[in-house]
Order: structure tokens, then C-alpha cells, then sequence
């Protein structure tokens, strides 16, 4: 074969590359960029309705500027970012500690991971409420155990000191299942002559986990922690079905700005400019964590 | 006038309510006898119309609603699908609606909250652009004019506007307090703020009873609607004079000081240890349970007091206006319902709309509406001689309080400025601010949005 009808059939499988992917990358262009392209225009425009017509002023940077001002924004911002390192950090503790103890479960492995899956099965409405009951002050039953210890109750949404440790709460004991899901399979897909390796220079088990677990499984805890990190930047319902985002600004979260900005007042323009700064910061955090996670990979 | 606080012997109550039957029944003659009396009350001859669909929110008044639809149904044939979703799910589906080219909504039910929105908007139908000889029945109550939209002036006025729509809900405050306990302890129904902080602080037993439930959640709407009725009895406003189009900013006067001062100070002497986190269903279960003496939701909460399987003070409860500043008046906020036809759905559609609207306002429907508990929004329907019975023992109070029911705002910035409100206000009834802080703090915040939003506007200097 010469050199240019091997080069021809390069060209040729490119091209045929291109024609096949073209359709869903049209798609992919048509439901995940236009929108946020969308969103980039709708974030420099006020928009008002007049006679039944939409109005489209253009605004600038205005609504960026007004960012730093917005004391729901500036609490929602730290609120968020707190949430988001304090929630995580604990459900990837607890999830990593409960499935190391499941993988090293012979018997009764299955009745133990259907138990620790359950909360993640309850729809969030469901759990707004079951939590909102738990938590109330008058009849509650943390309220009620803690007073059959001899302990005094606590306002837990409605005390601004513990407002937000209290939605942490429910977050950690809604995700800590979906993460322990995840590193259960990646710690079922090691490779098990490592190990034995390890067990005959007489390693022990501090040195295995230290030493061979740990490193093996930061792929599978990186991604875990990306996914995580993303959810809870989003963070919605639990806010809105606990507290709303008070008392005060405790438990203010972005995306709740977002909602009262955006639909609550009507405020399109200024809503779609939060959402802006929102995507930005998320992306660059998920940016920075997977090339973190990539340095330590090469490292180990 | 005020209801009576001794209403609460079981005996009485049993007997009164064997009454009610017969009175229903006297009512039902007397009001064929008062319809052949009064043009107003003679039926509607309603056509056969195409079908429409009510675009509404699940409210505690709600299954009153529906029963009426139905006997719109069973009355006309005429066919009515309602579309039921939540509170904030119902606004954003009819701002959907009226954006579309095409509305898929025929008539909507909007709250007070995005009534401005609406109106400036231009997204509404006069009533007299689809029947010219329709007109509001005078009987209907005013509701502050917000059933009528002046597009020159842009402000809702029933001397210079139309008819835009029917109010649906009477839905305003009135003070609900635990007669019992008043009975027991000698007190009398609070007619002034200074006297509801007195009985009050008297009644307050906690935790059995607290003296006082507010609504001190901030959320779109609790604690700026709860508060709003002392603003403005204590001769204070958002703006200088907002109908006149002066948007002075006033929400920093002596008189709203007073008006917050006053909101705090139940809270801190009778309220429960959270008043920062109950919101309108924690004031309901308070009052429902037995732990409130007093609180001021509104009346579509009503039915449920005397509901056996809901309230564990069936017949305790009874209804006075609200208390009043220094305005010497009464003036609750309105959180009623008004029911208006969108320009962008088809002519047919808006004629089978307003036959709806025209039937609603009638003198039978609005009976029907009062014995299904609900708030009639006819005058005459309030003198029907069931409604005196000790199960409608809120009708007065609220028929007495209905023509000084106010708007909470009327420009389309009003959620922006509830935004404000809620959270100052709840910054200050969970002590992060003083009063006078909270007050400067949303006048400047109010000042900048609506200079930013094109209005002339200056406000008051800052109060110490």
C-alpha cells in the first residue's frame, strides 16, 4: 500500500468519525450549550413585560456589579461553600469507613448494603418532612430522646446558631449511601494478588489500607468527590423544605438565591447573572479537584 | 363589632349546632324571598359555553372552590377543568401562560402578590372587551379596588379603570383568639395593638400556651404580610402615597418604628422561644393544637378550628378584627384572589370565561360558597340568617374588616420589596438588628431598587 492511500484511508476514517458523531454532538449542542449560551445573553439584559411583550434592555456588567452587594448572595456564597466542604468531607469519611467494613463482610453482605442504600431511596419531599418532624421543637423526637436522657431540646431550623449544621445533618445522612455505593465498588474491583502480595512480607492491615487501598482507590474517591462537590453546590431542597434559607440569611444557599431572584421576583436578568457566577465557581472548583486528583494519581 | 368571647359551654354548643339545619333551611326560603326583591340577586342565564380551564393553587379555601365548579357543572353543563398546583407552581404556570403566544389557561386565579405584575404587564382582558353589558355586580365587595385596572394612570382605581376580573377569595387577617381562656380570665376582646400586647402577656403560659403566634419566618411572603397590618394601622407605609404615585420611601418613620416596636415586643413577652422560624402552618398547628392565644392568620385558615379531626379546640376559638394603632382603624393586608381572563387565549374561550365569572358573582353561588366555610365575596350573602349561626361566627369580623383591607403593594418591584422586608424584618425578630436598623436598612434597600427600576423617589432621613 503507498503512503498516500494510506494517508487517504486516515482522511477517510476521520471523516467517517465526524459524519457519525455529528448527530450527537448537534444534540449535545442544542440541549446543553444553547442554554447556558442562552443564560450568558439573558445575564446582561434587564427584561420587563410591557402590553403583554417582552422588553429586552441591554445592561452591561450591571447585574455582575450588583453581585457583591446582594446580601443573599454574599450568605449564600459562604453558606454554600461551608455546606458543600463540611457535608462532603463527612459523607466521604463515612462512606469510605462504611465500605471498607462491607467489603471485608462475608456473610449477610447484601442485607447490610441494602440497609446503609435505604436513605438514598426517599425522595426529598419525603425526607423534608420526616427531618422538619424530627428536628421540631415542641414534639420532635430528637427533642424527645434528649429529654428522656435529661438533656435540654434545642430550636434546630429555627436557632441561627445551628440552623445550617442541622441541614447538614440530613444532607450527610441523605448522600452518605450514594457515596458509600461507589467506593463499595470500586474497593469490590481491586485487584486481590496485590494484597496477598502485601499479607506474605507481612504487611499489616494499617500499611494495606496506607499503602496499597488508599492509592489504588483514588481514581474511584476522586470521581466520587466530583460528584459530590457538584450536588452539593446545587444544593436546593433540603434548604427550601427545612428552612427556607433562614432564620436570617443561616441556611441562604446559591441556588435558593437563584430561585427568589429568578421566579420569586421576577428578576430574569439579574437571576440569570448569579446563575452565571454559580457555573463559573463550580467549574473551576471541579477543574481544579480533578487535576489535583490526577498529580496525586501520577505521584502514587 | 366584635365576636363573643363567652361562646365556648359544650351544651350550648351542641344545642346551637342542632340550630343550624333549620337555620340553613329558614336561610335557603329567605333568600328566595329577598332574590325576588332584589335585582341583583336573580340568577344568570348562562349559555352553553365551550369548556375552560382554571388555573388555581391548593389553599385551605380550595375545597370550597371546587364544590361551587361543580355546581357551576351540575347547574349549566358547561365544563370546567382545574388545574391545582401549589402557591409559588400556580403564579409561575400563569406567567408562563400569558408569555406564551398562545395561553393555555382561560381564566386565572391570581393572588394579591402577583396581581401588579399582571396588571402592568398587560397581559389581562377587560371584561367589557369581551361582553360590553357586563358589569360587576355592586354587591361584590371592593377589595381595595384591585379587581379594576386604570391603564393611563396605571394604578388600580374603580372610578377611572374597568373591570378586569371577579374577586374569587375574600382572603384577609383577623385576630384569632382562644375565648376560653378570655372567658376564664375575664378579659376583653383587645380593640388597639397596646391592649393585644396586655392580653397577651396575660394568657402566656408557656409551654402550654404561648400568648401570641406571629408568622416571623422569612420566606416570599410571612412576616412582611404578618407585620403589615400594624405598619399601616400605626399611620405608616412603605411610600409616602403610592395610589397618588408619590414613592417616597416612609418605611423608616416614627410611626413604623412604632408599628415594628410594638410586633417585637409580643413576640419577646408572649411569643414562642422561635418566633423567627414559625411560618403561616406553625401558626396554624399552634392554634390548632391549643399552644396559642392569640395569632392573626387569615381567615381561609378558619374551617379548620372547628374541625374535630384537625383542631383539639373545636368551639374555642373565636374571631375579632384586628387590633389598631394609632390610626384609630382597623386594617388587615389582603391576600385575596381575584379571577381575570388573559388577552391571548381565543375569543370563544374568553366568552365561556366570563359566563363563569358572571355566574360566580351571584347571590346562589356565593351562598353555596358560605356553606362550603368559605368567605362569600357578596355583601348580602354576610345578612343570610345562617350566617349568624355560631358555626359562621367569623363572618362579622370579617365583613367589618373587608372595606379597609389593603394592598401590601401595588407596583410590579412588589416582590423585590417583600424580599427586603422579609429578611430585615426577620433580622430583627431574631435580635441580628435593632429595629431602627432594620428599618433604615430596608428603606435604603427599597430607595435603591426603585431608582434603579426608573422611579422619582427620595426617602426619609435615617432614624436613630
Amino acid at each position: 500500500m503507498s503512503a498516500n492511500a494510506a494517508s487517504a484511508g486516515v482522511g477517510d476514517t476521520r471523516r467517517w468519525r465526524f459524519y457519525t458523531l455529528a448527530p450527537a454532538l448537534t444534540i449535545y449542542l442544542l440541549l446543553a450549550l444553547l442554554p447556558i449560551a442562552n443564560l450568558l445573553v439573558m445575564s446582561v439584559h434587564d427584561i420587563r413585560w410591557v402590553e403583554g411583550a417582552a422588553q429586552w434592555t441591554y445592561a452591561g456588567l450591571r447585574h455582575f456589579a450588583e453581585l457583591p452587594r446582594d446580601p443573599l448572595f454574599r450568605a449564600g456564597l459562604f453558606n454554600t461553600t461551608l455546606f458543600a466542604a463540611l457535608a462532603v468531607t463527612a459523607e466521604m469519611v463515612i462512606g469510605f469507613f462504611l465500605a471498607l467494613l462491607v467489603s471485608r463482610i462475608v456473610a449477610g453482605r447484601v442485607v447490610y448494603r441494602t440497609i446503609f442504600l435505604l436513605p438514598i431511596l426517599i425522595p426529598g419531599i419525603v425526607i423534608g418532612a420526616i427531618w422538619k418532624l424530627m428536628y421540631n421543637p415542641d414534639f420532635g423526637i430528637i427533642n424527645q430522646v434528649l429529654g428522656a436522657v435529661g438533656l435540654n431540646g434545642h430550636d434546630w431550623l429555627g436557632d441561627g446558631t445551628l440552623a445550617l449544621a442541622s441541614v447538614i445533618v440530613v444532607d450527610i445522612w441523605h448522600w452518605t449511601p450514594f457515596v458509600f455505593l461507589l467506593l463499595l465498588a470500586g474497593l469490590e474491583s481491586l485487584p486481590q494478588d496485590v494484597y496477598e502480595a502485601a499479607k506474605m512480607d507481612g504487611a499489616s492491615a494499617w500499611s494495606e489500607l496506607r499503602y496499597l487501598t488508599f492509592p489504588m482507590m483514588l481514581p474511584t474517591l476522586a470521581v466520587t468527590l466530583v460528584f459530590r462537590l457538584i450536588v452539593s453546590f446545587k444544593v436546593f431542597d433540603e434548604v427550601y423544605l427545612l428552612t427556607g434559607g433562614g432564620p436570617g440569611t443561616a441556611t441562604e444557599v446559591v441556588s435558593f438565591t437563584i430561585y427568589r431572584r429568578f421566579f420569586t421576583e421576577d428578576r430574569m436578568g439579574y437571576g440569570s447573572a448569579i446563575s452565571v457566577v454559580a457555573l463559573f465557581l463550580l467549574t473551576l472548583v471541579i477543574v481544579l479537584c480533578l487535576a489535583s486528583s490526577r498529580r496525586r494519581a501520577r505521584a502514587a | 363589632m366584635h365576636a363573643h368571647p363567652g361562646f365556648t359551654a359544650p351544651p350550648l354548643r351542641r344545642a346551637l349546632a342542632a340550630l343550624v339545619p333549620a337555620a340553613a333551611l329558614a336561610a335557603a326560603l329567605l333568600c328566595g324571598a329577598v332574590r325576588a326583591q332584589t335585582p341583583t340577586q336573580v340568577p344568570a342565564q348562562i349559555p352553553k359555553v365551550a369548556p375552560i380551564t382554571i388555573v388555581i393553587n391548593q389553599s385551605p379555601w380550595f375545597s370550597g372552590f371546587s364544590k361551587v365548579v361543580e355546581a357551576y357543572e351540575k347547574e349549566t353543563g358547561n365544563k370546567v377543568t382545574l388545574d391545582v398546583n401549589p402557591f409559588a407552581g400556580s403564579a409561575e404556570k400563569q406567567r408562563n401562560s400569558v408569555r406564551a403566544k398562545d395561553g393555555q389557561f382561560d381564566i386565572l386565579v391570581m393572588n394579591s402578590a402577583w396581581l401588579a405584575e399582571f396588571y402592568h404587564g398587560g397581559f389581562l382582558t377587560p371584561l367589557n372587551d369581551i361582553d360590553a353589558a357586563f358589569k360587576p355586580d355592586p354587591q361584590v365587595l371592593n377589595y381595595d379596588d384591585t379587581a379594576y385596572w386604570d391603564p393611563k394612570t396605571k394604578s388600580n382605581n374603580a372610578k377611572t379603570g374597568v373591570a378586569y376580573g371577579v374577586p374569587i377569595n375574600g382572603n384577609i387577617q383577623v385576630l384569632y383568639y382562644r375565648a376560653d381562656l378570655y372567658q376564664n380570665a375575664g378579659l376583653q376582646v383587645p380593640r388597639t395593638w397596646d391592649e393585644l400586647v396586655v392580653n397577651a402577656a396575660k394568657l402566656h403560659n408557656p409551654p402550654t400556651v404561648y400568648g401570641m403566634a406571629q408568622r416571623g419566618a422569612r420566606s416570599a411572603s410571612d412576616i412582611s404580610y404578618d407585620w403589615m397590618p400594624y405598619l399601616h394601622s400605626h399611620n405608616g407605609a412603605i411610600f409616602r402615597d403610592e395610589k397618588a404615585g408619590d414613592f417616597t420611601v416612609t418605611i423608616n418613620s416614627p410611626e413604623a418604628k412604632k408599628a415594628l416596636d410594638v410586633y417585637l415586643e409580643l413576640a419577646k413577652k408572649s411569643g414562642p422561644p422561635n418566633p423567627g422560624s414559625y411560618g403561616q402552618a406553625q401558626v396554624i398547628q399552634a392554634l390548632v393544637t391549643g399552644k396559642a392565644a392569640h395569632a392573626t392568620p387569615v381567615i381561609a385558615a378558619w374551617p379548620q378550628m372547628d374541625d374535630p379531626t384537625k383542631s383539639a379546640v373545636v368551639g374555642k376559638i373565636n374571631i375579632a378584627v384586628l387590633p389598631h394603632g394609632a390610626s384609630g382603624k382597623t386594617t388587615p393586608t389582603l391576600g385575596h384572589f381575584i379571577g381575570a381572563i388573559p388577552k391571548n387565549i381565543p375569543k370563544e374561550r374568553q366568552v365561556a370565561a366570563l359566563a363563569f365569572l358572571r355566574w360566580f358573582q351571584t347571590y346562589d353561588a356565593q351562598l353555596k360558597y358560605a356553606q362550603a366555610g368559605q368567605p362569600p365575596i357578596r355583601k348580602d350573602v354576610y345578612d343570610a340568617p345562617f350566617m349568624k349561626t355560631p358555626e359562621y361566627r367569623w363572618t362579622r369580623a370579617v365583613v367589618d374588616s373587608s372595606p379597609n383591607a389593603r394592598m401590601m403593594y401595588t407596583v410590579p418591584e412588589g416582590p423585590q420589596i417583600v424580599s427586603v422586608l422579609e429578611l430585615r424584618l426577620n433580622q430583627a425578630m431574631i435580635g441580628e438588628k435593632t429595629s431602627a436598623d432594620a428599618l433604615n436598612t430596608m428603606a435604603a434597600e427599597i430607595h435603591s431598587l426603585m431608582r434603579g427600576a426608573g422611579y422619582k423617589t427620595e426617602r426619609l432621613p435615617d432614624l436613630k
